[in-house]
């Protein structure tokens, strides 16, 4: 076969190409929507996940325009576009941590087939991050879930987030510490602020 | 073990969807893609001929082109998912925003540079909506804001300093006690982390000094987008007020605003209005029926300054809140140039 040229492997020539064919933005969906899919559905279950993914990728469509062509790889773009849109449903993926904090039930993994055996190991500790997870600042959050979960480097997780590279450090460093602290059953008192450090 | 591979396994069994998973959402995609709102004027999926165009335009908006100026203007840019529309501006104006056109020349003129920022002190009162543990309340959060804005480039290089004042109740709401908990002074901080307004929406003074001084240019700019009929209007009117809260244009574009606003079917006069600092003005306004709400652009009556916006009830059932009730409203106290941002607290 043919070597692949660079409009067969980088996003942003599709998303160029997508300005004159609006069609051609299907690529984008069909590359990233099914990590997308499973980073949304672990924060919020699939209920509103599927509308969240919809949204995202529509919105991504919509400011196609304004996409800076230097990017080759969409992937910072689409989860920044994503985490904004969730930033809507913040009480649900709290309300939902909080409820496998304290009952060790998961409104959000219930649907999905269940590995009890890894399942039982690991109940205290589920239930601990839990908690940890919903006491952090949203942007914390955000930081540590997208390096976590959304397999982000820290670098793609400062162009999601539209925040600095020392921020993100900062914050994921934070909420790595609570989670420390609440695994080591230290339960400390004060809740973390949100600032941001400034390099 | 620790804490990160903790945290990668949790939630772990949510499987990577497939491609035959994602199908129905795929197809939803190119339907929107495809068709999008607010009107697509042809169905063939051949893109319109200008004759066609027209037609159809003329009849949509028939009251609107009967008394045309005879300017025509081609909205949206077919690049983009905005539908080819027709927005032809309209001969008739309202009296208060033309009489500010008249007069956005006289004031003392502001010439931030790149790399400078825009400060914008207001006072301001918007509708609280509550729903906790304590139940469903309302009322009225006032606050005083000073935000700094780049010349150049969206809201997530400002800063906003903000100090909250006593609150006010709501119509027939009492007072919850959560609305005392945010008073005193914040900041000053990030202004957001997101600002995904698409370009024709942009309020930086590097990007309001290039648009268009000709206002049925600058009318087609207000329509960037939107198809006719009243929900266009109404978005319309709500662009006008994005470019005069917290935005500062050069006199030429502003009175090219001005004059495009004073064009925007369903505009009239309000006789006297009150800005969130108690100042007295008459007032530009359009009545959004589905909300029952009337959203009114402030001047001083003497000068045409911009003095701020307020919305008002006009339809007690849509709004849920008596007749004349005010729901929001702002007052711009101070526009004025820096050349640094603030030290963040």
């Amino acid at each position: 076969m043919s070597q692949l040229s660079r409009e067969e492997v980088d996003d942003a020539s599709f998303i160029e190409r997508s300005r004159r064919e609006p069609e051609a933005f299907a690529e984008v969906f069909r590359r990233h929507a099914p990590d997308i899919t499973r980073y949304v559905t672990r924060r919020l279950g699939d209920g509103v996940a599927e509308d969240v993914v919809a949204e995202t990728f529509l919105v991504a469509f919509r400011q196609r325009a304004g996409y800076e062509l230097t990017r080759p790889n969409a992937r910072p773009w689409l989860y920044g576009i994503a985490t904004h849109l969730m930033s809507r449903h913040v009480r649900t993926e709290v309300r939902q941590l909080r409820i496998l904090e304290r009952r060790g039930v998961d409104p959000v993994t219930q649907s999905f087939a269940e590995r009890s055996d890894e399942r039982v190991s690991a109940e205290a500790s589920r239930r601990s991050l839990a908690g940890a997870l919903a006491t952090l600042p949203r942007g914390h959050r955000d930081a540590l879930l997208l390096v976590a979960w959304g397999g982000l480097t820290y670098q793609e997780v400062a162009e999601a987030l539209n925040v600095r590279l020392g921020t993100v450090r900062s914050r994921v460093n934070r909420a790595r510490h609570r989670l420390r602290q609440e695994l080591g059953g230290i339960n400390p008192m004060a809740t973390v602020s949100e600032e941001s450090v400034h390099e | 073990m620790n804490e990160m591979t903790q945290l990668e396994r949790l939630r772990a069994e949510i499987p990577r969807p497939g491609p035959a998973d994602l199908q129905a959402q795929e197809d939803r995609l190119l339907a929107a893609i495809a068709d999008p709102p607010p009107v697509r004027l042809s169905r063939s999926g051949e893109r319109p001929r200008a004759v066609r165009r027209l037609g159809l335009s003329l009849a949509a908006g028939m009251a609107v082109v009967a008394v045309a100026a005879g300017i025509l203007v081609v909205a949206g840019d077919t690049e983009l998912d905005a539908p080819p529309v027709l927005h032809v501006m309209p001969v008739k104006a309202e009296t208060v925003l033309k009489r500010a056109a008249e007069n956005a020349g006289r004031f003392p003129e502001l010439h931030p540079k790149p790399g400078q920022f825009l400060i914008f002190e207001s006072q301001t009162m918007d509708t609280v909506e509550v729903n906790d543990a304590g139940g469903h309340s309302r009322y009225l959060s006032r606050s005083k804001r000073k935000v700094w804005l780049p010349v150049e480039g969206d809201s997530t290089g400002g800063f906003i300093e903000g100090e909250g004042l006593s609150p006010s109740a709501y119509p027939g709401w009492p007072i919850p006690p959560v609305a005392r908990e945010s008073l005193g002074r914040s900041g000053p901080e990030k202004l957001a982390d997101f600002d995904e307004r698409v370009e024709y929406l942009r309020t930086d003074y590097a990007y309001l000094s290039r648009l268009p001084t000709d206002p049925a240019k600058m009318y087609q700019h207000l329509y960037t987008g939107l198809s006719h009929g009243a929900r266009a209007d109404a978005d319309a009117w709500q662009r006008v007020g994005g470019m005069l809260t917290e935005a500062y244009l050069p006199a030429a574009q502003r009175a090219a605003l001005f004059r495009a606003a004073a064009a925007i079917p369903g505009v009239t006069t309000v006789g006297e209005a009150v800005d969130a600092a108690g100042r007295t003005g008459v007032a530009a306004a359009r009545t959004e029926p589905a909300l029952g709400i009337r959203e009114e652009y402030i001047f001083d009556r003497k000068t045409y300054r911009y003095l701020g916006v307020r919305r008002v009830v006009t339809d007690a059932v849509r709004a849920k809140a008596p007749v004349g009730s005010v729901l929001t409203s702002s007052a711009l106290l101070k526009v004025s140039v820096a050349d640094h941002a603030p030290v963040e607290q």
